[in-house]
């Protein structure tokens, strides 16, 4: 559905360079920190931002042979950008039943009325949650085949996020063939959501992997210093040091439970293995130096 | 059809599914020809991603309990006693091997371990049986 190849563009102090693919049918998660360039991926995804090198394509087509149908199939959620406060959302649906041609107006309003989204009040007087339902709700109004969200969840308590993600999954579930490109800074959301994820820093993904492989062969160790210094460090990833001794990632759980009995381990989760992966230090040369 | 997931378990998710829709099917709650959910319908349902779900059906159509037809879905397989009861051996046999192998990392000698085994075997069989 989006493939990005090679995508370059520099900035005074920052340079984005990208690769990454959304699958049909499947939900691709974006994770990263503030700052670590997941809106500048989905501006260049958008066509907002121009880059300098390197290839995107969604639907198989660059961006600007995209056509008006192509477009009327992708539902969209930026984080500073929706209906203008001054409207109510009765005002809105003309303005979506003009945009989209695909628009269900009668589906839109049972939804709305389903999450207890008011029909009659300015926007501007919504609360955070209703505000962001309703960029949701719009975007999986038009029958898109592609969603492109970024942080649809951030700001919601937990109730108004599994709210959300319900929407999100009836999406999903109405047709095998669509996708889902979403980022968020609430873990936990896209632990039961998404496919497969993309970890991003400095502009750069250092890490993809799916969630089966994330969740149940990703761990971390908790090694005292001695334990540390006997552990075979083959298949950690990244180690932290910690006043209990140190925190080590590794992509072969297994292993080390077989190796290791005993040893404090815990479940990889997308939290740790981003914290691991972006503040902890790379093993490769410290096994080489004690080897 | 009821699965209850443990997001704390050390077990993968997968393999929960796994293991409670192969007693379900062993059981015979679930018979032959019936539809499991889609995984879409079952992500949906338990809240975790469509990918472990059809995790979970890739490795039941492996060790044949189900068979998916393209585009119909995910139905459960006429029961073979003799299937079952060899895919409960096979585990057995992979579980004792993972013990066996741990053993050997913690130095026991293969007739500790003969001892080993017959006193926890003590506690499950009656002396004789």
């Amino acid at each position: 559905m989006i493939a990005v190849n090679n995508v370059k563009k520099r900035y005074k102090d920052f340079c984005l360079d990208i690769s990454m693919e959304v699958k049909r049918g499947c939900i691709t998660g974006l994770v990263g920190k503030n700052g670590a360039g997941k809106s500048s991926t989905f501006k260049a995804i958008l066509g907002l931002i121009r880059p300098e090198s390197g290839d995107i394509r969604i639907f198989g087509k660059e961006l600007r042979e995209l056509g008006g149908a192509d477009k009327q199939s992708i539902g969209v959620s930026l984080v500073e950008s929706g209906f203008s406060g001054e409207l109510t959302v009765k005002d809105v649906v003309p303005v979506l039943r003009s945009f989209y041609r695909n628009f269900e107006e009668k589906r839109f309003l049972e939804q709305c009325a389903a999450f207890e989204i008011p029909m009659n009040k300015k926007i501007k007087t919504f609360s955070t949650g209703m505000k962001a339902k309703l960029k949701v709700l719009a975007a999986v109004s038009h029958k898109a085949s592609l969603l492109i969200l970024d942080e649809p969840t951030s700001g919601l308590d937990v109730m108004a996020r599994n709210e959300l993600l319900d929407i999100l999954r009836g999406y999903m579930e109405e047709d095998e063939g669509r996708s889902i490109l979403i980022s968020s800074h609430i873990s936990s959301d896209l632990e039961g959501l998404c496919d497969d994820i993309y970890l991003i820093d400095h502009g750069k993904m250092i890490l993809h992997e799916d969630i089966c492989t994330l969740l149940d062969e990703y761990g971390v160790l908790k090694a005292g210093e001695e334990e540390f210094q006997k552990l075979d460090k083959r298949y950690l990833l990244r180690y932290k040091k910690e006043s209990f001794g140190y925190l080590c990632l590794t992509r072969e759980k297994q292993f080390y439970a077989d190796n290791y009995p005993g040893i404090v381990m815990e479940k990889g989760n997308i939290d740790e293995v981003m914290l691991l992966m972006i503040g902890g230090l790379p093993v490769s040369a410290e096994a080489g130096r004690e080897v | 059809m009821h699965i209850i997931i443990n997001n704390s378990s050390m077990v993968p998710i997968y393999e929960q599914i796994v293991g409670q829709l192969k007693e379900l099917i062993i059981r015979g709650a679930l018979s032959a020809e019936t539809a499991l959910p889609s995984v879409r319908g079952l992500s949906n349902e338990l809240k975790i991603s469509a990918l472990t779900v059809k995790k979970a059906y890739d490795t039941l159509e492996q060790q044949g309990f189900v068979v998916t037809v393209h585009g119909k879905g995910t139905f459960v397989r006429a029961t073979n006693p003799d299937l079952q009861r060899e895919a409960g051996q096979k585990e057995v046999e992979e579980e004792l091997a993972g013990a066996i192998g741990r053993a050997k990392n913690c130095g026991m000698t293969r007739q500790e371990l003969c001892q080993l085994f017959e006193i926890v075997l003590e506690d499950y069989y009656d002396s004789g049986e």
